[in-house]
């Protein structure tokens, strides 16, 4: 403990309060000297692994974006929907990864009385995390991240992956502003036996107030057992609020892709006190029809029924009313990356049904920063 | 504060020559580019090496259709630096296991 002392300045006790200089300053306090210690270490571990690492896999840091441009027509009324979703992937070393996604995006409709579209760009920072792969069972995550609650918000969000282009009404349960949350993540996949991985998530978010990267307070985490030979997952998802009422939510989800056809099933469930209800949705490729092979194995068909039913508390995201909905669609994927949309829908709800329509097309560029090797 | 500072630029300078020495030694372990590109020895020895590394991207197929095709359309092949980034950022995305990377990214570097 800190011992009665004489000193004046120049002292160099950790625990000294006294100013080490005549203008005020303080000594270097022990604390920080260990911190730029580790600082130090760490740039340096990084630098040689940079240096040392003379592999042809050694990996680039890379640009992505999805991007797109929907028109829906919703209960006759049209909009103009334009999306860029750039992403940044910045790995250093071994074992760490630098990664943040934002999406700038607007809805531009007329409002009455204007024969022109109007709006806002919005913006969104969806995540910005740092990645440590601790070991093969555990990754550790700090920074923004996207909720780990069910599979569509983290896995199929993107504009260049889902399969239709309308949000699932469940989606913001459990998933917090602007879908992400702050503070940090366990995360980790591994084989328990050799037909079943597992995978999880834990999470800890804390709360932040400031658009456009708010979040709420929460803790929670996510269970998926995965049969790679089946191509089937199944798992479940728990988060408990930190704030407000201080609930509970909790979610299913399934994926199948039985491999002798081009088929995906996916369905998700999730339950809160703001509300709760389901979505299933099936994708079939053409691939294995035989005639027109050049033209139809482009073609996928998409259909997806989902259900809403109110909570007890209210909340600013989800439908004010019991709301069900079917959809179909029709994509044609021109490459891998360029695709075109569309798809039809039939909202049912007591405020009113409505069709819903969308149409567009969705692109995805990934270009490395730097030299990346060989093709 | 003249004596902190020496004590903290030995502490640097000792870390610093550790992770050299580190470095060097691993440099000195790593087969070199020319030895490990050399062709085997022995003909069995070749043929058991081409054996093992059809079978790990057979293997590696099987897993990328599991994996990766669960979410999305199978992605055109991009050069192996930036396949390494990628398949780093879907083991955190997508939670593979680190065999399933592994074997991925020898399938996709191939």
């Amino acid at each position: 403990m800190a011992a009665p002392h004489d000193c004046s300045f120049g002292c160099t006790r950790y625990w000294c309060g006294k100013p080490a200089f005549p203008d005020g300053r303080r000594a270097l306090p022990l604390q920080r000297t260990i911190v730029a210690l580790i600082f130090l270490l760490t740039l340096a571990s990084s630098l040689r692994a940079q240096s040392e690492d003379t592999d042809v896999q050694r990996p680039v840091p890379i640009f992505s974006a999805g991007m797109g441009f929907i028109t829906p027509f919703q209960g006759g009324q049209p909009n103009l929907d334009p999306l860029i979703s750039p992403i940044f992937l910045i790995p250093i070393g071994d074992r760490w990864l630098i990664e943040s996604r934002d999406t700038f995006e607007s809805d531009f409709a007329t409002p009455p009385g204007s024969d022109t579209f109007h709006g806002v760009i919005q913006k969104e920072v969806d995540y910005l995390q740092v990645d440590y792969i601790a070991n093969p069972y555990v990754t550790v995550t700090v920074g923004r991240y996207l909720t780990p609650f069910g599979i569509f918000n983290e896995r199929l969000y993107p504009i260049w992956i889902r399969d239709l282009q309308s949000d699932p009404l469940i989606l913001p349960i459990a998933t917090g502003p602007s879908n992400a949350s702050t503070g940090a993540m366990f995360r980790g996949g591994f084989a328990i036996s050799p037909k079943v991985n597992l995978n999880y998530a834990a999470y800890y978010s804390t709360l932040i107030a400031v658009s456009p990267v708010d979040s709420d307070r929460s803790a929670g985490g996510r269970v998926g057992i995965f049969l790679p030979d089946q191509r089937l997952e199944v798992g479940g998802s728990f988060q408990h609020l930190l704030q407000d009422e201080r609930s509970n939510s909790f979610g299913f989800h399934f994926a199948w892709q039985p491999p002798p056809i081009p088929l995906d099933i996916r369905a998700e469930y999730a339950r809160s006190s703001r509300g709760s209800g389901y979505w299933i949705e099936s994708a079939y490729r053409l691939s294995q029809i035989a005639t027109a092979q050049d033209y139809l194995r482009n073609v996928q068909l998409v259909a997806r029924m989902q259900q809403f039913f109110v909570g007890a508390l209210p909340s600013e995201v989800l439908p004010t009313a019991n709301t069900q909905e079917f959809e179909f669609g029709l994509n044609y994927y021109f490459r891998d990356n360029l695709r075109a949309v569309s798809s039809y829908g039939r909202q049912f709800s007591s405020l009113g049904n409505v069709n819903v329509w969308t149409v567009g097309i969705t692109y995805r560029i990934v270009t490395p920063i730097g030299h990346a090797g060989a093709d | 504060m003249t004596k902190q500072f020496l004590v903290f630029s030995l502490l640097a300078m000792a870390i610093g020559a550790g992770l050299l020495a580190s470095a060097q030694d691993r440099q000195a372990a790593k087969p070199s580019a020319s030895t490990a590109a050399a062709p085997s020895a022995s003909p069995a020895a070749g043929r058991a090496t081409v054996h093992d590394d059809a079978a790990e991207r057979i293997e590696g197929e099987k897993r990328f259709k599991a994996n990766c095709g669960r979410c999305h359309m199978a992605p055109e092949k991009f050069p192996p630096r930036m396949m390494a980034t990628i398949l780093r950022h879907m083991r955190v995305r997508a939670t593979l296991t680190d065999e399933d990377t592994q074997l991925i990214l020898h399938y996709m570097t191939q």
